[in-house]
């Protein structure tokens, strides 16, 4: 909007030659080595860069937001021309105005005692106090609604927390547009929200960049992502600029190594085929576990008094001997309540689940306690989920005093031989676990659920704070366990590329139900439930889609798992749905050859199917 | 309606508060030794007289029925006499032998509502003087973490919190108003005798507030909705006053809820210490003179006052922190 | 991203260290916690040896050498009375160097005592949770809610106080804020994963409670109840002066000063003297206290 119209081909941000480093205990580190690029007005240009790479030192930098131990030492950053590091004046009177701000952490970025439309007023009355605080209102409500967020009017007078982290980043846009800036800085967005939340917001962007002319600086740290939402991309590696190229051109021939691992390292959803990975288990057999209209509620105290939150309602699968069972699903579908009640820390409030013939949910505490020998539990973060005071000897060890298994020796030699096992060695048997990498954590989890010998292990999202490589590494770790003892597992997980990776059959989860269960190409090439189709044309991926997201992005948010619809409850944001799913709630039923989907479009659709056995 | 539904559960829970308070008072001083009735009758009284009395005054009844009988009578609003105050004057008792009849012992209602506005007085001015030394210390000092002004809040409030009251209060009364004659210390003539014994009052109260302001401010200034507010194009001032401060007065108000009680005890001391005819005073002396319904109405009186200003400050939170809403 | 983790292909700093011994790393590193020491340890040095060394009797009365002042404050002082004597001529350097053994004793005391029925409050009330919470917090409200002041100087008014009856008195008035730090701070490790992780793996409740809590949030309570033994050894010498405290002839804080109020206009010492050194003992354990109170508060905000 407020370009120079004397050049207009000239670039509205210019880096030149930016260096940056850090300065702690004495250790001199550069984070930014000798940085240049140009972002032309109204240009989309997208960095990515793996954690550690300076992207969002980067990003900071440009705003002026330095942590104390790091320190510009060389470079300009040039706005319009004029150099914002020197004329410190000057970028802080752009601050916020010209140059708008858009953090990762949309749940931390307001003050949780003030409304947002409060806040949203305040700043574009800091930057241009020329505005009425009456047109500041309606400014701030209009761009609400731009931004879709629903009767916009009254969401203008509620809290912070009072939305959820979609809406939120969401009133971020508004917050960082509402002074009609020339350069939007984007420091990973969608970082912390679901695939299809994430999708949403990327579209709006895009939409925003077209009807504000605003120039966007789109900071990332997934492939994907980056080429979705950038014109161009630029790839950053260890504080410096590897190559820039327009999206397309970047996949097809990456100029830069860097680059080509990081392509050739993406999992693919699609690219490899039916690779036959279905047909390894033999499901005549036994189920291991068997999920029979499993229910939890919980009781709530809300502004409006006591309300009935539905967390799981009817969850339905088997699991085999030797499988990989993989259970996705966005936040707030269950999947973590549904893990409390499958290892015994909840019970439920209606259905049955049966392991090796025995209901976990109704077990005495006594017999629980001496399943739980049989199925563990590896949890999702590495840093809160080992006690912080014991050595890493003891933390193995414990299982087997809380069981009472062996003497003093045998313990130890079995926790040895499990550190070994899972490839942490038995040097660090004394430590504290504080120094460990997350991976060595995860590992060492493992190591402690393995110990007891068990048939099944859970995986509640265990991988998930794990950067690709070490994903990787684990996983080839689980399978070689899984060869050596006989594992069966369970992956709870929102990843669907790590769930294409290495499961064999595949539920998916939505508030609270399983809307459908499927073996795993199944699930990926022929989706029975419309949810499914949504997730995976929302999945982050550099492959030609399957699913396009144009037909099947959902709009809005899903209801709330308090005052949830009668009928479907997927019906209000489904593109298919018709009268009866506002009535009635479909159950799972099957689509042959062990695929289960929840929808009355999948009776239509088998019965034009030859017939097939289930 | 929200505030409804919270003010009447809130009020419940703090009855019976009154109640397990009342009721543990009640006991304990029905079971310590020691006969307030002998006080009460004098020294000289025959045992007979004194049986007579307490048969009269029901005090050899059962315990529980004792209770009830009290317990009913608060519900009415009635807290019962004073067993050693007369309606008017002076607290009787002692030596001489004095058969003083119900009706002309003191309500314990009255002689707390004529003590009570004095206490509010010397506490709410207390309190100003409190806030006006720390809030300044404690704010500077959150802003500004492990440098002078964090350091100076640090050993203000370590040493403001090592001065025992009675002892601050015999030196200040020492030093300003027998040597300097600035003010007047001893007794109450006037809205000036409230001025020294505040002063102290406000030095006991002072470092919680500033530890407590240091703690919450430099909290509140690593939030990331503060590093935010910069680039968003805020003042520091808007900053800190809009954003900062609101943020951290949340804790303030709690540690007044919480702390009431060692208020309370402040004021007490102080008042005896500079004779300040408040509740304070009343109270020793009611302990004193084992004048057992005084003591157990200022008991009562007190905790709910404590619930009350709980209640006060949770609401007073709920409006600054919508997220406490409960 | 955190400098950490920019940073995390560098060898880690060794910090693995049991948090009590990161608390009290840290604290000792400050300046205000060596002064706070150094002044605690002479101090407490004196009390327990002038006393004895000195061979002079605390309660021992010499009318003849009745209300001299200190050193260098007025006529007839002495090196033998440094701190002057009272109107009976007792030596008030060794009275209020006595009265700072029974204020430590009863300030520790009390506060253990208060520490550990809160921490056993806390501990169940914020694990258990549900009707045991429900309970325990009622009758935490109750204690807060009874004005302290007015029941212990009503017990120990109307009972004969010793010094077993002060310590119970006095410590019934702290714990309920020490079960409600300890209950929130269960509660917050109680929903972590590592808990989840120890139930999993079929550990009993008690197991998880003493083993796994316990050890991870006592210390730092425990620490920053060192501020409580300065608020105590207050309370102390407050009781002593309105008479209810360790009675005379035991000389406390407490009870000099109310002494000496009735001479302070001509021998302003006696009331002023004692207090001198419990302001310095008092400050320098809240040096101290503050301190670990801080090395605690960065250390949680930095983890």
């Amino acid at each position: 909007m407020s370009t120079d119209p004397s050049s207009p081909g000239a670039a509205l941000l210019s880096v030149r030659n930016l260096t940056v480093v850090a300065q702690s205990e004495g250790v001199r580190r550069t984070i930014l080595d000798d940085i240049s690029f140009d972002l032309k007005p109204r240009q989309i240009l997208s960095v990515i860069g793996e954690s550690g790479s300076g992207k969002t030192v980067l990003a900071r930098a440009l705003v002026g937001w330095m942590a104390p131990q790091l320190k510009i030492t060389g470079g300009e950053i040039l706005f319009k021309g004029r150099d914002l590091i020197r004329d410190r004046a000057y970028a802080s009177r752009l601050a916020g105005r010209e140059i708008a701000y858009i953090g990762g952490n949309p749940a931390g970025a307001l003050d949780p005692t003030m409304t947002v439309g409060a806040q949203l007023v305040e700043k574009l009355r800091a930057v241009r106090p020329d505005i009425s605080a009456k047109d500041a209102q309606d400014k701030a409500i209009r761009l609400l609604e731009a931004v879709k967020i629903p009767s916009a009017a009254s969401r203008f007078h509620e809290y912070p927390f009072q939305y959820s982290g979609g809406m939120m980043q969401r009133a971020m846009i508004v917050d960082a547009l509402i002074s009609d800036p020339a350069l939007l800085i984007a420091d990973n967005i969608t970082q912390p929200l679901d695939v299809t939340v994430a999708a949403q917001i990327l579209k709006l962007m895009r939409e925003l960049n077209e009807k504000f002319s605003t120039a966007i600086l789109f900071i990332c740290s997934s492939l994907p992502v980056a080429c979705d939402a950038g014109d161009e991309v630029m790839v950053l590696h260890a504080g410096e600029v590897v190559e820039r190229q327009t999206s397309a051109d970047l996949v097809s021939q990456p100029q830069h190594g860097y680059t080509r691992a990081l392509i050739a390292e993406l999992p693919t959803l699609w690219a490899n085929g039916k690779d036959g990975r279905d047909e390894r288990q033999d499901r005549n057999r036994q189920a291991l576990m068997s999920v029979r209209g499993v229910a939890k509620f919980y009781e709530t105290r809300g502004k409006a008094g006591k309300a009935v939150v539905q967390a799981v309602r009817n969850v339905e699968f088997d699991v085999f001997p030797g499988d990989n069972f993989g259970i996705v699903g966005e936040s707030g579908c269950g999947k973590s309540s549904l893990m409390r009640l499958l290892t015994g820390l909840e019970r439920p409030d209606a259905g049955s689940i049966i392991f090796e013939g025995e209901d976990v949910g109704t077990a005495s505490p006594a017999r629980l306690r001496q399943l739980r020998r049989r199925f563990q539990l590896v949890l999702q973060d590495p840093f809160g989920s080992l006690p912080p005071q014991s050595s890493i000897g003891d933390i193995v060890e414990e299982p087997l005093k809380i069981h009472g298994i062996g003497t003093k020796k045998e313990r130890h030699d079995r926790a040895r031989a499990a550190l070994n096992e899972v490839g942490l060695g038995d040097r660090l048997y004394d430590q504290l676990p504080t120094g460990l990498s997350a991976g060595q954590r995860q590992r060492l989890q493992v190591a402690r659920a393995m110990v007891l010998e068990p048939r099944l292990l859970i995986m509640d999202e265990t991988l998930s704070a794990l950067d690709q490589t070490e994903q990787g590494k684990l996983l080839d770790l689980f399978g070689r366990l899984q060869a050596q003892h006989g594992f069966t597992y369970i992956f709870i997980s929102h990843d669907l590329t790590m769930v294409r990776q290495v499961c064999s059959r595949i539920a998916v989860m939505y508030l609270g139900e399983t809307v459908e269960v499927a073996p795993n190409e199944r699930m990926f090439f022929d989706p029975g439930h419309p949810y499914t189709r949504a997730l995976l044309s929302a999945a982050p991926t550099l492959e030609e889609r399957r699913y396009r997201p144009e037909d099947c992005l959902l709009e809005g948010e899903p209801p709330s798992p308090i005052d949830l619809p009668p009928g479907c409850a997927f019906a209000g944001r489904c593109p298919h749905a018709f009268d009866r799913c506002q009535r009635e709630n479909p159950a799972l039923v099957s689509r042959a050859d062990q695929a289960l989907a929840a929808c009355f479009l999948v009776n239509a659709a088998s019965t034009a199917k030859a017939p097939a056995d289930a | 309606m929200f505030i409804a539904r919270f003010l009447a559960r809130r009020l419940l829970q703090g009855a019976l508060i009154v109640f397990l308070v009342s009721a543990v008072i009640f006991t304990l001083l029905r079971v310590v030794p020691g006969d307030p009735v002998r006080l009460m009758a004098g020294g000289m009284a025959p045992e007979a007289l004194i049986e007579q009395i307490a048969e009269e005054m029901g005090l050899r009844d059962p315990i529980y029925q004792q209770f009830g009988r009290y317990v009913w009578g608060i519900v009415q609003g009635d807290l019962g006499q004073s067993f050693v105050r007369p309606a008017s004057g002076a607290a009787v008792g002692g030596a001489s032998f004095d058969d003083s009849t119900r009706s002309e012992r003191a309500e314990v209602w009255d002689l707390i509502a004529q003590t009570a506005p004095m206490t509010v007085q010397l506490a709410l001015l207390s309190m100003l003087f409190a806030l006006i030394i720390a809030v300044p210390i404690g704010v500077w000092g959150g802003l500004r973490p492990g440098r002078f002004p964090d350091k100076l809040a640090l050993y203000l409030s370590s040493v403001f919190v090592s001065l025992p009251n009675f002892w601050l209060g015999i030196v200040l009364a020492l030093l300003l108003s027998v040597k300097l004659k600035l003010l007047p210390a001893i007794g109450y003539g006037g809205f000036a005798y409230t001025i020294l014994p505040a002063i102290v009052l406000a030095i006991e109260i002072a470092p919680f507030i500033i530890r407590t302001l240091t703690v919450s401010v430099a909290g509140v200034m690593r939030e990331n909705f503060i590093d935010i507010a910069a680039v968003r194009g805020l003042t520091r001032n808007q900053i800190i006053f809009r954003h900062a401060l609101r943020n951290s007065s949340v804790p303030l108000l709690n540690l007044l809820g919480v702390q009431f009680s060692m208020l309370l005890g402040g004021v007490l001391v102080i008042e005896f210490i500079f004779d300040y005819p408040g509740l304070g005073l009343l109270t020793i002396n009611a302990v004193m003179q084992r004048d057992f319904p005084l003591i157990q109405g200022i008991a009562i009186v007190t905790a709910a006052a404590f619930v009350l200003i709980n209640i006060i400050v949770d609401l007073c939170a709920t409006a600054i922190d919508p997220r406490l809403e409960y | 991203m955190s400098i950490q983790e920019m940073t995390s292909d560098l060898p880690a700093p060794r910090k693995d260290r049991k948090i009590a011994a990161r608390i009290w790393s840290q604290a000792y590193a400050a300046t205000e916690f060596k002064i706070g020491l150094a002044v605690f340890s002479a101090l407490v040095v004196a009390a327990i040896f002038y006393p004895m060394f000195s061979g002079i009797d605390p309660t021992k009365m010499a009318i003849s050498s009745k209300l001299l002042p200190p050193v260098f404050m007025g006529e007839g002082w002495s090196w033998a009375r440094p701190l002057g004597t009272d109107q009976l001529g007792r030596d008030m350097l060794s009275r209020s160097l006595v009265g700072l053994r029974y204020s430590l004793l009863i300030g520790v005391s009390t506060t253990v005592l208060m520490v550990a029925v809160g921490a056993m409050m806390g501990l169940f009330s914020g694990y258990f949770g549900g009707k045991v919470d429900t309970v325990l917090m009622r009758l935490t409200d109750a204690q807060l809610a009874i004005p302290m002041i007015i029941l212990a100087i009503t017990i120990l008014g109307v009972s004969r106080p010793t010094i077993p009856a002060i310590i119970l008195v006095l410590g019934l008035s702290g714990w309920p804020i020490y079960a409600r730090v300890m209950r929130s701070s269960v509660m917050s490790e109680r929903k972590k994963e590592f808990v989840r992780g120890a139930m999993v793996l079929g550990a009993t409740d008690w197991r998880i409670m003493f083993t796994l809590i316990l050890p991870l949030v006592l210390p730092p309570i425990a620490f920053v109840a060192v501020l409580d033994i300065a608020r105590m050894m207050i309370f102390e010498s407050v009781l002593g002066f309105l008479g209810l405290g360790v009675q005379p002839p035991t000389p406390t804080f407490g009870n000099i000063i109310a002494d000496g109020r009735k001479y302070l206009l001509n021998a302003w010492w006696i009331a002023t003297m004692p207090g001198v050194f419990l302001v310095l003992t008092l400050t320098s354990i809240n040096l101290m206290g503050s301190s670990l109170e801080r090395a605690r508060n960065s250390i949680y905000a930095g983890a």
